[in-house]
């Protein structure tokens, strides 16, 4: 009843704007290398058991710290693991918390900050005083903290993040749900007597989606840092499992005599969170063009 | 200006009460018994029995948390399990290398920032321009931890100039504890430059594009001038909310900065707590740093209302 307010849109200009977005995406200058090193990890993630040389796990006590060569191509570790190999695991484990954190503070500050906006008053003081405590924490500290309690392991970490991420997007849906609740054809579709849930879901949720998709790609990068970063203190996967935290962690002993242990598994860090962040930008860039910097 | 600071002191009330009623939670979210995850098992049972009194566990939580925020009020945040001290005195130890590697780490990123961010913005799209926002996108997507590495191994490992672990109060013995600090403080400052840089590149290029400053050009200052009295005083007002935002990451870097380092701080503090299992110092250390957090956010806050006149009088 209420859609009929607003001009149907049809499946042509809807892919057509689609289309549009894309292009915009695309020709943002450094977009096709982040989108290459995106697919190359998420393909490496989900093809680890295939494309990992060697078995992540298995020791060789008469290789240990081997050059990188042609049959390491990036050396043994003190235990005579392939570097590579646990690299290519740790891909899989990176990528579960990154996405995996932010689609749990999507989800649950997304529906706090609905709930927010959309009941005021009270509910949207408490809600967003909460949200508040939660930032006065600083991110690491609050994320190590409540890994501790949830106990080491990647459940307690990807938790963790999404927790610390939850209020920016509380905040974000919570400001979305109030500027487009204040428009008319949200007015119109309350005057003919839609109930408020359609409300929500036919207009607040599709106009608030932009905004959030655009931070959820700029976050998965950060996430995917903190990810390491908490590894690397010793929360997160334990050993002998691999993620590029816990081998950098691992390898910092050995840094005079086998610096590949810790820089295969910080290059790898280091540059896929460098093109999940020129996707994020390009993503901004098409979706939300005001927001650029 | 009064009236700013008693409204914001009173919206931080609320928040606070939260945080202490989060902190206070932190010990109950243990999945299990806090006691068998603080303790081994071999340990016996009384004396777990008396942990459990001592830290009022066997009450009910409304009880628990009246007197965990009674003593709180008293200024008694608990005693660490494992050297049974107060939570202040072991933080009291601590804080002075915390505070020394944070200020250092400040000043070294105001001073890689400040010429970057301007000369980036006054010569836009140039070599040099190029430059600083491949630095700051370097510093932004670099990991902490693996720049403290790649320090060591280049200062501490190969070239063996700067000693890559331990501490030395600068205060005591000032050219020995300067160069303990360094790698750490390098680590933490080029993190916080890339960030500051690129919020000063922007801002400078949007203060450079107003109206006054064709004015001033106008008038025949010359680029130096311009840039000085008009466009930097302007440009700045963002750097500084920014360093306020920023107090969360250099506080979360200096955790992991002073594990690599070996340096005795508040943030070493954190993670031997962490993997002691010592929650009530974990509790008390995580409170005193949320409560620093957002005075330090509540200072950033005023300083903001001083520096731009629109702020106080809205």
């Amino acid at each position: 009843m209420a859609t009929i307010l607003v001009a149907p849109a049809s499946s042509r200009s809807v892919r057509d704007r689609r289309w549009r977005t894309l292009r915009r995406a695309a020709r943002a200058r450094l977009a096709p290398f982040g989108a290459t090193v995106m697919l190359l990890a998420i393909s490496v993630a989900l093809l680890a058991p295939v494309v990992a040389p060697y078995d992540p796990l298995k020791q060789n006590l008469d290789n240990t710290l081997a050059r990188p060569d042609r049959t390491h191509l990036l050396g043994t570790d003190n235990v005579g693991r392939d570097v590579l190999s646990r690299v290519i695991w740790g891909t899989r484990v990176s990528l579960v918390a990154g996405f995996g954190s932010v689609v749990i503070a999507v989800l649950a500050g997304g529906l706090l900050g609905l709930l927010a906006g959309y009941a005021g008053g009270r509910i949207d003081g408490l809600a967003m005083r909460m949200m508040d405590a939660v930032l006065s924490f600083p991110p690491l500290v609050l994320a190590l903290a409540l890994g501790a309690v949830l106990g080491a392991g990647l459940t307690g970490v990807v938790i963790a993040l999404g927790v610390v991420y939850t209020p920016t997007f509380a905040r974000l849906m919570r400001g979305q749900v109030l500027a487009i609740t204040a428009r008319e054809y949200v007015d119109a579709a309350r005057a003919l007597g839609a109930p408020g849930w359609r409300i929500a879901w036919t207009h607040v949720l599709p106009n608030a989606t932009a905004p959030i998709v655009v931070q959820a790609s700029l976050s998965v990068a950060f996430a995917i840092l903190a990810e390491a970063s908490l590894s690397f203190l010793g929360l997160g996967i334990q050993p002998p499992g691999a993620s590029w935290g816990s081998m950098i962690n691992a390898g910092r002993g050995y840094l005079q005599q086998a610096p590949w242990i810790v820089f295969g598994p910080g290059a790898a860090l280091f540059v896929t969170v460098v093109g999940l962040n020129f996707v994020g930008d390009a993503i901004r860039d098409a979706l939300d063009p005001r927001l650029r910097a | 200006m009064g009236l700013l600071i008693l409204r914001r002191l009173l919206a931080t009330i609320p928040v606070l009460l939260l945080v202490t009623a989060g902190v206070f939670a932190l010990i109950h979210l243990t999945p299990g018994d806090p006691i068998d995850a603080m303790m081994a098992e071999s340990v016996d049972d009384s004396v777990k029995r008396e942990l459990r009194r001592d830290l009022g566990l066997d009450r009910p939580l409304y009880l628990q948390y009246a007197t965990w925020m009674g003593r709180l009020l008293q200024g008694d945040l608990g005693r660490s399990i494992r050297n049974s001290e107060p939570v202040i005195q072991n933080v009291g130890r601590r804080i002075k290398p915390s505070l020394q590697l944070a200020g250092l780490a400040m000043a070294i990123s105001l001073l890689v920032a400040t010429p970057i961010g301007i000369l980036s913005a006054a010569r836009r799209n140039s070599t040099l321009d190029r430059v600083g926002t491949s630095f700051a996108l370097f510093g932004i997507c670099m990991p902490n931890f693996l720049l403290a590495l790649l320090l060591i191994f280049l200062f501490g490992v190969t070239l063996r100039l700067l000693p890559i672990s331990g501490y030395v109060d600068p205060l005591e013995e000032p050219w020995e504890g300067l160069r303990s600090l360094a790698l750490p403080a390098i680590t933490l400052g080029l993190a916080l430059a890339a960030v500051i840089t690129r919020t000063l590149r922007s801002s400078m290029l949007e203060a450079l594009s107003e109206d006054y400053i064709r004015t001033a050009r106008a008038k025949g200052l010359g680029d130096g001038a311009v840039i000085r009295r008009h466009a930097l005083k302007n440009a700045l007002i963002p750097v500084v909310t920014l360093l306020g935002l920023q107090l969360g990451t250099l506080i979360g870097g200096a955790v992991i900065t002073e594990y690599v380092f070996a340096l005795p701080g508040v943030g070493r503090l954190v993670v031997d707590a962490v993997f002691a299992r010592d929650y009530p110092l974990v509790q008390g250390v995580v409170l005193l740093i949320a409560v620093g957090f957002i005075l330090s956010n509540l200072a950033v806050d005023l300083l903001y209302g001083w520096i731009d006149p629109r702020i106080r009088h809205r």
